[in-house]
């Protein structure tokens, strides 16, 4: 299957009062066309700076500091600012969590999206305009051919990030890049875009990075998961491989954390212990090993590569052996 | 609830209207709900619920257009100034944001020692050890004393709220989403020292998300809002098994489960969901495939209909009727 | 309250500054107020560090006791419109309502008058002295830092720990005291900055068209008035004041931006 978007090795730094220290560490991961991938991590964990580096939306004192992304193929980091400026929008798009900050406050919100679709094509503005009213269909907006001339303000959360993902959608990329783009809807608004999400995706053979922090979305939506700890990449399967068999450490007990009806009710949550560690002051090792319930002396003496285990990647020197024990699960 | 609990904290008939210009919002429309003691009452709500204003006006920061406010056998409308201060020591509050409901310019100890302070409980000294008694309870070390908030993650300044609000012993702790800012491993850390400070001391917790999955692990009584109105209210097995309001329906099916087995969302809707009509008896309606077509669900006034002891919902024509 | 960098060029220029005018008795090499001492008029030399004046008398040391007067005066002025300012603006901004208003527009108005004529009358009315002078600059500077002390007042009082703080049972005032006033305070110190650098104008102004200090006491403004009388005779009489002043107030707008700039950074760090 064609890739859309390969990541090799990369590494994002920022300053710090012992210098410069890794945020991003070596992450390599591969997008298959079509594919909706869910990439979940906490706070800290590198997962946004990921996204940012895609879309070469890093900027000083962060520092991408190796590494190389191939985006259908080709290699877009090499590029000049100039030559990728071509490809943001129309290869590859980014919407984020507040749509509110995302738009014009002061201009209609069909104004924006022609503006955004002008950019990438060139027709003329009646033409665009009818595109634009075609993409707010196509995006759930009721009435659109009066909504085109409404103002951010006057529009919902839920609405708005309709809108966004419109104008991401405009330019007809291959990848879609979604930073926590539901989390500040409500739960029943989330469920609908989530929903439409998935059906535009479909209709038009869009990748998606779906980045979340909430282990529902991304069990719902995702294909494949990916789990980020401390700027590393510590496993990568599909969904169902993931949530019912995971084989990281760090993965079965971010699980065993989570807050759902489901669990009883009866018991304390089985919570990991500490914090995860400062980007300044990593662990030696594998970064999970501090607060690991599985630690062996060798996981802090060196760094666990991501290798395969019962059908998907993981970065744990004892996860074949974990699984015969029937520990992790 | 078992007659023998007692009521510590009550509301009846809360309405809160704001004004702003020509637009009327009513916030809160006819809100009645109790606090027992030593148990916890999760408010449950989305965005425009009237959650937050029902909590302010349990704190005493915001007065009701109607109804009043019951707490420890007080009515806070009636109250004089001084008696108000008095009685604010009694319950206390948790809020969303880990760092700005710290002040940014004082310590750690400085914080926690804010309420002995605003009250001149004891000496230097003695204030020192409760705070760090405090410190400790919450599962923070000495050493975090000196450092100031944005020294602090987020769940250690969550912990720091949470030392605050115990400093004067009150009765009634109301958490504001006091866990929807946090990471899942910190959050889970936190409703543990939640749960463990409720036994240990005999808190009663109101406690106020959007989060079905934290209002069922925290709560011993659900009370689901819509748009100002407590649509449902009863028991954890009432209220997610036995869900009577479409609304609640609508919201358990929405919340998406860590589990790709588990039935995906009936939901093949995208567009956006439907507004109010604003002269309509239920305000769901516009949004109820039960009701959308109803007479009596436009233009009949609800009345609360009592299912068991402790179920109780507003609807014309519930689930399974 | 911590900065990035301790050190900052503006900074150390404001305090070298307000350091060596105040200590002028102790640095001058010559008696200002000597009469017919040398030569007149002379040009910059290794005994007249800036020449001399009309009456021979070392330039040098009279700006070095002119600035004396108008970094006095100009600290002076700083210290009234910070005390009036925000008690106008916090008052303005816990009270809101008509008493907000009221305050306010009274700040507007005050603002819309002409400074030079307010000025004027106030001297006529009760002179020009070390002590009207800051008080009618103070005056003239009050109304910006009473609304941005409003602002930010209004800014605080809408957030959390306010809130939280209120649970508890803290008294207003006390309130105000204790949890407000420490996280304005950075933002009142840039506008200490701001406002020298403006008084410090000011009093140079107005010494300038002789409403301030008389001879034979000289601010640096008098002594730009009395070489501007004199440029026909030669031009340093007035450029090293004109210069001096020009730098003072540089260096208390750097240091007032550089203040504000380090408070942006941190407020708005990832």
């Amino acid at each position: 299957m064609k890739n859309s978007l390969i990541v090799k090795n990369l590494s994002i730094s920022v300053p710090s009062a012992k210098g410069r220290v890794a945020v991003v560490d070596n992450v390599s991961f591969e997008i298959p066309a079509g594919k909706k991938i869910g990439m979940v991590g906490e706070s800290g964990s590198g997962k946004s700076l990921t996204a940012y580096a895609l879309m070469r939306l890093i900027k000083d004192p962060v520092s991408i500091d190796g590494g190389e992304i191939f985006l259908d193929g080709r290699e877009i980091l090499g590029l000049s600012s100039k030559e990728f400026r071509l490809l943001r929008g129309n290869e590859i798009s980014m919407i984020y969590q507040d749509p509110m900050s995302a738009l014009n406050p002061i201009m209609r919100v069909g104004q924006q999206i022609i503006e955004s679709i002008q950019l990438h094509s060139p027709v003329s503005k009646s033409v665009a305009r009818k595109t634009a009213i075609d993409l707010l269909a196509s995006v759930g907006i009721p009435e659109p051919e009066s909504r085109i001339d409404s103002y951010p303000f006057e529009m919902s959360g839920g609405m708005l990030q309709r809108i966004v993902i419109a104008i991401a959608l405009s330019g007809e990329p291959k990848v879609l890049i979604a930073d926590e783009a539901t989390t500040a809807l409500d739960v029943t608004t989330q469920d609908r875009v989530l929903t439409l999400i998935d059906k535009l995706a479909a209709e038009r053979g869009l990748s998606v990075l779906l980045i979340t922090h909430d282990l529902g979305v991304a069990a719902q939506f995702s294909d494949d998961i990916m789990v980020m700890y401390a700027g590393k990449l510590v496993e990568n399967g599909s969904v169902d491989q993931i949530f019912s068999n995971p084989a990281h450490p760090y993965t079965k007990a971010l699980l065993d954390s989570r807050c759902d009806y489901t669990i009883d009710v009866n018991k304390p949550i089985r919570s990991i212990a500490g914090q995860p560690p400062r980007p300044d002051n990593r662990p030696s090792g594998c970064v999970f090993s501090p607060r690991c319930a599985h630690a062996e002396p060798r996981c802090s003496a060196s760094v666990p590569p991501l290798t395969s285990s019962q059908g998907r990647l993981t970065a744990c020197f004892r996860a074949d052996e974990l699984f015969q024990v029937g520990a992790v699960n | 609830m078992s007659t023998e609990l007692k009521v510590i904290a009550s509301a009846s008939g809360i309405s809160r209207i704001f004004r702003g210009g020509s637009n009327e919002v009513r916030a809160l429309d006819d809100v009645s709900f109790s606090l027992y003691e030593g148990k916890t009452l999760a408010l449950v709500g989305e965005s425009g619920s009237g959650k937050t204003t029902a909590a302010r006006i349990l704190l005493g920061l915001d007065t009701p257009s109607a109804g009043s406010v019951e707490i420890l056998g007080q009515t806070l409308g009636t109250l004089k100034h001084e008696e108000m201060r008095l009685l604010r020591r009694q319950i206390q509050v948790v809020q969303q944001d880990p760092f700005s409901q710290l002040n940014r310019r004082h310590s750690v100890q400085r914080i926690i020692e804010g309420p002995l302070l605003a009250f001149n409980v004891g000496d230097k000294e003695s204030r020192k050890k409760k705070v760090i008694e405090l410190l400790e309870a919450v599962g923070l070390e000495k050493e975090h004393l000196r450092r100031r908030p944005h020294e602090l993650s987020g769940g250690q300044c969550q912990r720091v709220a949470i030392a605050r609000a115990l400093a004067l012993d009150p009765k009634i702790v109301v958490l504001d989403e006091a866990v929807s800012a946090l990471d899942v491993s910190v959050r889970a850390q936190v409703l543990n020292l939640l749960r463990k400070l409720q036994q240990e001391r005999g808190l009663t917790y109101f406690f106020i998300t959007h989060d079905l999955g934290v209002a069922h692990y925290v709560a011993d009584e659900i009370a689901v809002m819509f748009r100002g109105r407590i649509v449902e209210r009863g028991t954890r097995e009432d209220v997610f098994e036995n869900s009577k309001h479409h609304y609640t329906i609508g919201l358990l099916a929405s919340v998406p489960l860590a589990n790709p087995q588990a039935v995906k969302s009936n939901n093949e809707q995208v567009q956006t969901l439907p507004s109010p009509a604003e002269g309509d008896a239920c305000l769901y309606r516009t949004r109820c495939a039960v009701g959308m077509d109803r007479l009596d669900c436009k233009s009949t006034t609800l009345t609360l209909t009592k299912g068991t002891a402790t179920h109780s919902w507003l609807c014309h024509s519930p689930q399974g009727s | 309250m911590r900065f990035k960098k301790r050190f900052s060029i503006s900074g150390f220029i404001v305090l070298a500054i307000v350091g060596i005018t105040l200590s002028a008795p102790l640095l001058s090499p010559y008696d200002p107020y000597g009469i017919d001492v040398g030569e007149p008029f002379l040009g910059p030399s290794w005994t007249h560090l800036m020449g001399t004046d009309d009456l021979g008398r070392d330039l040098f040391s009279r700006i070095l006791y002119g600035g004396r007067i108008t970094v006095l005066i100009a600290i002076a002025a700083t210290i009234v419109a910070l005390v009036i300012g925000t008690l106008w603006g916090m008052v303005a901004g816990v009270q809101r309502g008509w008493v907000d208003e009221i305050l306010m527009r009274t700040a507007d108005a005050t603002m819309a008058i002409p400074q030079i004529l307010f000025a004027l009358v106030c001297v006529s009315a009760v002179g020009s002295s070390v002590i009207s002078l800051p008080i009618i600059v103070g005056l003239l500077l009050s109304p910006t830092t009473a609304r941005m002390a409003r602002t930010a007042v209004v800014v605080e009082l809408a957030s959390d720990y306010v809130v939280a703080a209120r649970a508890t049972g803290l008294k207003k005032s006390r309130l105000i005291m204790t949890e407000v006033l420490p996280n304005i305070a950075p933002q009142l110190l840039v506008q200490l900055s701001i406002n020298a650098a403006a008084a410090v104008m000011m009093e140079a102004s107005l010494s300038f068209i002789g409403l301030g200090i008389q001879p034979p006491d000289a601010s640096w403004g008098t002594l730009m008035l009395q070489g501007y009388g004199n440029l026909w005779n030669t031009n340093w009489y007035v450029f090293f004041p004109a210069l001096v002043v020009t730098v003072t107030i540089l260096a208390f707008n750097s240091y007032g931006e550089r203040i504000r700039v380090s408070l942006d950074s941190r407020k708005s760090s990832t």
